[in-house]
């Protein structure tokens, strides 16, 4: 396609496609939103996807190794249904260390979409095939396992499923609050913005993380996983509002003016309309680039008060609480693929990163376009 | 020859009384166990008369510090012991941390017990008299023991700490048990004697335990305390050093807590020469009172440098690289790989003791919690075993204790005479089959098909355990715990609390389940405070039954009435830790233990677990194998202050070491003929002195 003949198709394009247009040209935002995609889409069928539960322990393999999938086996021979080998496990009297051996003996075939495990898919649908298994006879531990022999490929996709829905969560309610209360106190104006703007100032001069700390440490110990699960989710949104309804609220106080929106409010609508169908439209697309820009900073948080022991709490299975697990000496020097799950923080807080700049880029018409 | 092996192995069978072989191992580890314990340990220490020493030789750190003289500043006729590794060499500075405080430094108390953990011996008393009705126990001092600033130690110092400390109101409003209804009378300056109300013969074994707490120099605190001091001026010296209270200065200043604990006296081997936040350095007493069979003043190391270090990991980061001498009792049987990897560069070596500990953790349901569903819940016997049979030990053994442990109840330890292995046993064997088919039969069914169960009525069960994760490795434990019992459709909830809250809740009765280890499990304490099998007390430590005991200790004044089997449990404790007959004791005892092993008031684990100890690669003396616990105060039967620093090249090495540059490790030769050189001595001298 032309350079113009592109111009003059975007001159019958709406808004939405333009902007898409735009999206497409930045590679890197694209990379990263494939990227998530993907692990989104693992994390909401990770029941399947992974060959365990979080509670299942091979006690034949404590804090073992990662395994290596095989095509070719000792022999040279090359099979077309990948395996992995068993391990021999053996303390050694002087060293303590349990040393792990590939035994060629125990070759164990991977099968697909095979009968594992029973689960139950969102709590809603019994079933037993997982995506990959070795079935009842061996073990596959791709991330090798934890110090309960927890599997911790399975782990780290369960704890996925947490760290990123929170993620999604907080944002969505960081939203809701910011929006909310940002469009009432700049539209309103008046006793409301000011108590909100007060609100605001004091909620952001206090450090973010001691608050954390504090409001998480209170949750009681009684909770159930869920309720602590949403409690975080809440503390998290708590403190992530006020940034947002700041912006909010500056648009509006300019917005509120315009032709368009005296109109509307002279033909009766109440204020919620005014507000929600009439002025937020005017600026979504930055409300989602900023919302994108946000997540990784929930997803952070979530992992810091669990990896301080403050947050989520086993059984329930999150990055932070598995990279508390991690969080000693030993894990350093002798166990380092159980760091693993850090590597996934880093990686899908990059992604949203990327994604976020991309978004924004795109959204902004002003913007060169993905020459980032 | 006095150390050959065969003599010494006759000399063990001799005394199996007092030696018994199983003591000394933990159950796994029997081969390993040729341990040559000098039998010298085993016996009240001979004197330097009765070995025909006279000549007394001091370090030469003391030298030119114008000390009077090393015979004036010991007693007249100071006690001998003999070191496991020979005669040893003065010098050095150990590393360690503040937590060693009560490990490292040889701490003295009015009398002390064998490693064998059953075996009581005179120390700072050369003897004890216990009357026939148990009501008092006479001690005598041996003459002319000095603190360490040169004042003599006395009657008064015994009295000052018994009467005017544990007795007084302001420092402990409710007396301590072992206490109550007890006064200390002088005869003179060197005999006095305890007195109670109630037969106390245990006294004895309190005294060797935890003797170091009960004897304090009174020409010191007398400055601090209202008996001897008017309070107006008392009031302003506290105010002086930022205190609140003269209770407040004393603990701080017997703990080591406060720079004023540099001017406290000792009668331990090495004394607190200066405190800061961050550090405690201690140098030896030039007037510690024992010698060595050559007549050398101990302890051998001169100097200790005791920095403070907050982290755990660190901890056992700096042990397992060598930055520490001595270092045990933050580290745990999940750190032996890491530490074994530090062996390997030779700075440093790790010994694997046994912990003494019946159980590491010992998982307590409160029976008078306020929650009358949970607590009636908790009092049904089948729901314990139901829990104690959910749990699979011997998968915690390989996952936390390298298949090293032994999975166990919370009885008595092996070396117990009131030990039987059946108590131990019971209800250990993993049966979820048959823990589900219990929790079924008690009408605990899961209603809403979440996998846990539910109350009869469809309300929620739900139990939360809080505790403190330190000493022995509770949290894996527990995690694992809740595993196993969520298998069985139990919801157990974990949430870890510091010190101060473990207090708080487990005294206010806030607790619905909690862990400790199990301690007082050795023939030293376990009659005095059988606290884990009867509801005579509670604590932080044990909170299973706290309205019942408060009932026991007031006399029913307080609490609530227990029922009549628990009645019986405190009728029988309170008369084993009364009766002066050690039959009926050790009868009384089994009794007690075994309704624990038919009812499992609580639940333990695994126990008799390996705990790592790391010594420098230089440090000598240090047993192989031993027994690490409270009950035998983790090493005062091992005498710290016999331990020692190879030799000078060895100690230059090492600092050479800490700089970062290059090191060379001693040879092997070097130190065996040193080895070899030194035993010749010592049995020589024990020769010729008719040993």
């Amino acid at each position: 396609m032309s350079e113009v003949s592109a111009q003059l198709q975007a001159r019958t394009l709406s808004p939405r496609q333009l902007v898409w247009l735009r999206f497409k040209r930045h590679r890197l935002a694209m990379a990263s939103g494939y990227f998530l995609l993907f692990i989104y889409t693992v994390a909401a069928f990770c029941e399947f996807v992974s060959p365990y539960g979080t509670a299942w322990r091979n006690v034949q393999a404590i804090n073992a190794p990662p395994m290596r999938v095989r095509f070719v086996d000792a022999q040279g021979q090359f099979h077309l249904r990948p395996f992995v080998y068993g391990y021999d496990m053996q303390v050694d009297d002087e060293t303590w260390v349990r040393e792990y051996t590939e035994n060629s003996q125990k070759r164990y075939p991977i099968y697909f979409v095979a009968r594992g495990e029973s689960y139950q898919l969102w709590n809603l649908f019994a079933a037993e095939r997982h995506l990959f298994t070795t079935g009842e006879q061996g073990y596959i531990h791709l991330f090798g396992t934890d110090q309960l022999g927890r599997d911790l490929f399975s782990r780290v996709l369960y704890g996925a499923r947490v760290s990123l829905s929170i993620g999604i969560l907080g944002v969505l309610l960081t939203l809701f609050l910011g929006v909310l209360l940002g469009g009432l106190a700049g539209y309103v104006g008046g006793l409301l913005d000011r108590a909100v703007q007060r609100a605001i100032e004091v909620l952001q001069s206090l450090p973010a993380l001691p608050l954390w700390m504090a409001l998480s440490a209170a949750l009681p110990v009684s909770w159930s996983s869920l309720g602590v699960y949403f409690g975080i989710t809440i503390i998290l949104s708590l403190l992530g509002w006020p940034a947002l309804a700041r912006q909010v609220r500056g648009k509006f106080l300019s917005l509120r003016e315009e032709d368009f929106v005296v109109s509307a409010r002279m033909l009766g609508a109440s204020k919620m309309r005014v507000i929600f169908k009439h002025m937020l439209p005017s600026f979504n697309s930055h409300l989602i680039a900023t919302a994108t820009l946000a997540v990784p900073g929930m997803i952070l948080g979530e992992t810091a008060l669990s990896f301080l022991g403050i947050g989520l709490r086993p059984p329930v299975v999150s990055w932070g609480v598995l990279m508390q697990q991690a969080q000693n000496y030993q894990a350093i020097v002798l166990t380092p693929w159980l760091l693993i799950p850090g590597l996934f923080v880093v990686l899908t807080v990059m992604a949203f990163n990327l994604l976020g700049d991309g978004v924004r880029d795109a959204v902004d018409p002003y913007s060169t376009g993905g020459q980032s | 020859m006095f150390w050959h092996q065969r003599q010494v192995a006759a000399v063990y069978r001799l005394c199996s009384q007092c030696i018994c072989g199983a003591t000394l191992l933990g159950a796994s580890t029997l081969a390993a166990q040729e341990q040559k314990w000098p039998a010298a340990w085993f016996q009240p220490m001979q004197t330097a008369a009765e070995l025909g020493i006279e000549q007394f030789t001091q370090s030469p750190f003391l030298d030119d510090k114008n000390l009077p003289s090393v015979a004036e500043r010991l007693p007249d006729n100071p006690p001998v012991v003999v070191p496991l590794a020979g005669l040893g060499q003065y010098g050095g500075t150990a590393r360690i941390t503040p937590n060693e405080w009560l490990t490292f430094p040889n701490m003295e108390a009015p009398l002390t017990m064998a490693a064998d953990m059953q075996t009581i011996l005179p120390n700072l008393a050369q003897s004890w008299e216990v009357s026939a009705d148990g009501r008092r126990i006479t001690l005598t001092l041996r003459k002319g023991i000095k603190w360490s600033d040169g004042a003599p130690l006395s009657s008064d110092d015994f009295l000052f700490t018994f009467n005017n400390i544990w007795l007084n109101t302001e420092y402990s409003p409710v007396p301590s048990r072992n206490v109550e209804g007890g006064r200390a009378v002088k005869v003179d300056d060197l005999t006095f004697y305890y007195e109670f109300d109630e037969p106390r013969p245990l006294m004895v074994n309190l005294l060797a335990n935890y003797g170091d707490f009960f004897v304090d120099p009174v020409h010191y605190y007398k400055d601090f305390h209202p008996a001897f001091t008017d309070r107006e001026t008392l009031k302003q010296r506290i105010a002086d050093m930022g205190l609140l209270t003269w209770m407040a200065f004393y603990h701080a200043a017997k703990r080591q807590l406060i720079e004023e604990s540099a001017q406290v006296p000792t009668l331990a081997a090495h004394r607190v020469v200066s405190r800061t936040p961050t550090r405690v350095l201690l140098e030896r007493n030039p007037y510690y009172f024992k010698v060595d069979p050559a007549g050398q003043q101990l302890p051998y190391i001169d100097s200790i440098d005791s920095q403070q270090v907050d982290n755990k990991e660190v901890i056992a980061a700096m042990s397992s690289t060598g930055q520490l001498d001595f270092s045990a009792y933050e580290l745990k049987t999940q750190d032996i790989p890491l530490l074994k990897l530090g062996e390997r560069n030779g700075d440093i070596r790790v010994l694997v003791w046994n912990r003494l500990h019946s159980s590491d953790v010992v998982i307590q349901p409160n029976y008078n919690y306020d929650d009358a569903k949970l607590s009636a819940l908790f009092w049904q016997r089948s729901f314990r075993q139901a829990l104690s049979i959910a749990i699979n030990r011997d998968e915690m053994n390989q996952i936390i204790y390298f298949g090293r442990g032994t999975p166990r109840q919370v009885t008595a330890h092996p070396s117990s005479s009131m030990y039987d292995p059946a108590f131990a046993e019971a209800f250990t064997q993993y049966d979820p089959v048959r823990a589900r088919q219990l929790l079924d039969e008690l009408g605990l069914h899961d209603v809403d098909g979440d996998g846990l169960r539910e109350f009869a009525d469809g309300q929620s069960l739900v139990i939360t355990l809080e505790f403190m994760d330190w000493e022995t490795p509770k949290a894996i434990s527990l995690e694992l715990v809740a595993l196993y019992w969520r298998e069985i459709g139990i919801d157990l909830r974990l949430k870890i609390v510091d010190a101060s809250l473990q207090s708080e809740r487990a005294l206010s009765n806030k607790m619905q389940m909690t862990v400790w280890h199990a301690d007082q499990v050795t023939d030293i304490l376990l009659p005095i405070n059988p606290t884990w099998w009867a509801p005579i007390s509670s604590s932080r430590s044990n909170t299973l039954w706290n309205a019942w005991a408060r009932w026991h200790l007031t006399a029913g004044r307080l609490g609530k009435e227990p029922p009549a089997n628990m009645r019986q449990l405190q009728q029988w404790a309170t008369e084993m830790s009364a009766t002066v007959n050690k039959q009926r004791r050790i009868e009384l005892g089994k009794k007690l233990l075994a309704s624990n092993a038919e009812n499992l008031w609580t639940i333990g684990t695994v126990g008799l677990a390996p705990q790592p100890v790391v010594i420098s690669q230089h440090l000598r003396g240090v047993p192989e194998r031993a027994i690490w616990g409270w009950d035998n105060r983790w090493t005062m039967a091992y005498h710290p202050a016999t331990w020692y620093f190879a030799s000078d090249q060895a100690m230059s090495a090492q600092s050479v070491a800490k700089q970062g540059t290059s090191h060379q490790p001693r040879s092997s030769e070097a130190v065996t003929s040193d080895a070899v050189v030194n035993q010749t001595i010592l049995s020589q001298s024990l020769v010729r002195h008719g040993e």
